[in-house]
């Protein structure tokens, strides 16, 4: 085995298990941090993938900005404890449980199936064979978002925007006009 | 990562790590001489000449301290939180050239240990992780204090990126690239140092980067009087070190990182050849600064710091960026 195919297994275990884990964390601080584990195993990917730019953009956005907000209002909110989970069952007795073990997982190998033999039929005219990587992905990115799809890239920020208005609305105290 | 062997960028990593230890090590004595001065005191003296041993007598002791640890602590969340912020900061700093490709013969030793196309962007992704190693620790640590900083640093470290994340762009759009290569060729082409145009995302930058590092007068996540240490008050011994290093280390990631963004990186001044050392100097300049600010400054109150951040240093920082883009789109280099 090559390193960036042991490099490869190395992260796809890491986000799989994480990922797994944020399900079945009883703490959920440590939930938080399995997320961010995950997100941090996604970024990893996209740099054996040669796309440098998403993968500094994943770490940036995802495991800087979103969980590090998602942690900080954890530890505000004083929530140390998720009442329902399973405590300190052992990892084979969370697989044997329905909603953390068995199910989740049959679900996304009956996804994945869907996924590979969607691919398999060539929906969407996927390549069969992986394209190179372009030399300098950040021009490449660039040049599709402003170009080919600069109107999905500004409806996707309206709606951001539309977030945020919301979330000021709603937690916005009522009847004080600060 | 072409002709590049796994092995040779071991060994890189391996002298980059051993370079940023000797570094902090006599960055410490130098501060620690330097304060003393400003104090009118005289500074470590006692162990070796001028002081010059303290940095093994402080290891030795960092070593030789017992390993304590908060009954009430998570474990793995503690013990993974100083290794964690020293793995970021030593990780930033592998991106960071320190100066032009040398040749021996036909052995090439690039002075970084790798160089991607977008390295600027690299090294901000990396350093928005630095808030985990604060907040996990303050928050494993189970104690008031240690939350209480660990939430402080946290909103701090996250307030601040955006105000250097600004300046950082304004740089960008300057010299039109994200290699931290191309940002030092860039201002060898104009001729200029990108701190004659960008004098404002300059000072932005440096603001910036004593918050980012919680340094004084910006240290209010480790503030003595009200939070003991804030999130290293439970830490003892070695892993108390390794919060320390990665501070440290993250000052010489900005430093370098300011100096190639805005003052030329290697270029000499006055037209002198261009060398590795003049990077060097910088940052021990801009590294003095930081020392000096920390001389000179008492603490800034907490909600002063926070709007100072939001409502001065990021309208700030956007009116640069339409300013340094007025200055490209308008052909300011010409």
């Amino acid at each position: 085995m090559d390193w960036p195919m042991a490099a490869f297994v190395f992260l796809g275990a890491m986000v799989l298990y994480s990922a797994w884990r944020v399900a079945t964390a009883p703490l959920i601080t440590h939930a938080a941090l399995f997320l961010a584990a995950s997100f941090a195993g996604v970024a990893g990917l996209f740099f054996l993938l040669e796309a440098d730019f998403l993968a500094a953009v994943q770490l940036l956005l995802y495991a800087g900005a979103v969980m590090t907000v998602v942690i900080f209002a954890i530890m505000l909110a004083e929530m140390r404890e998720l009442e329902d989970a399973a405590p300190h069952a052992g990892w084979l007795a969370q697989l044997r449980s329905g909603r953390l073990g068995w199910a989740p997982l049959a679900g996304s190998v009956a996804l994945f199936a869907v996924l590979v033999a969607a691919y398999e039929r060539g929906a969407a005219g996927w390549p069969k064979t992986a394209l190179p990587a372009p030399a300098d992905s950040t021009r490449f990115v660039a040049g599709a978002l402003f170009g080919p799809y600069a109107l999905p890239f500004e409806v996707a920020s309206v709606l951001l925007l539309a977030a945020l208005v919301g979330a000021v609305i709603l937690t916005r105290v009522e009847g004080k006009g600060r | 990562m072409s002709g590049m062997s796994l092995g040779y960028v071991l060994v890189r990593s391996v002298i980059l790590v051993l370079l940023l230890m000797g570094a902090f090590a006599y960055f410490m004595v130098l501060e620690r001489k330097v304060l003393g001065y400003f104090q009118l005191r005289w500074g470590p003296v006692r162990v070796g000449p001028w002081g010059l041993l303290q940095p093994i007598a402080d290891a030795l002791k960092m070593v030789a301290k017992e390993d304590t640890q908060p009954l009430g602590a998570d474990g793995l969340i503690f013990v993974a939180a100083p290794a964690l912020a020293l793995f970021v900061a030593l990780a930033a700093f592998a991106v960071i050239p320190l100066g032009p490709t040398l040749h021996f013969g036909h052995l090439a030793l690039p002075l970084s240990v790798a160089n991607p196309p977008s390295g600027l962007l690299f090294v901000l992704a990396i350093l928005s992780l630095g808030v985990y190693g604060v907040s996990m620790g303050g928050w494993a640590s189970q104690s008031k204090y240690a939350l209480l900083g660990g939430l402080r640093a946290a909103a701090q470290m996250v307030s601040y990126e955006l105000a250097l994340g600004l300046s950082v762009i304004s740089a960008v759009v300057l010299a039109g690239t994200l290699s931290l290569t191309g940002m030092v060729r860039a201002q060898a082409v104009h001729g200029l140092w990108a701190m004659v145009p960008n004098i404002l995302g300059f000072v932005i930058f440096v603001i910036c980067s004593v918050a980012e590092t919680n340094r004084a007068p910006f240290d209010l996540a480790e503030a003595e009087g009200e939070l003991v240490a804030g999130f290293h008050t439970e830490y003892s011994g070695f892993r108390f070190a390794n919060f320390v290093m990665a501070e440290y280390i993250n000052m010489f990631t900005l430093s370098a990182l300011g100096s190639i963004l805005f003052l030329g990186g290697w270029l000499g001044p006055f037209g002198l050849p261009s060398s590795a050392w003049w990077l060097v100097l910088k940052m021990a300049l801009y590294l003095f600064f930081f020392i000096w600010l920390r001389a000179t400054f008492p603490r800034i109150r907490y909600d002063r710091l926070m709007s100072f951040g939001w409502k001065v240093l990021v309208p700030l920082g956007f009116l640069n960026l339409v300013w340094i883009s007025a200055f490209v789109a308008l052909g300011g280099w010409h």
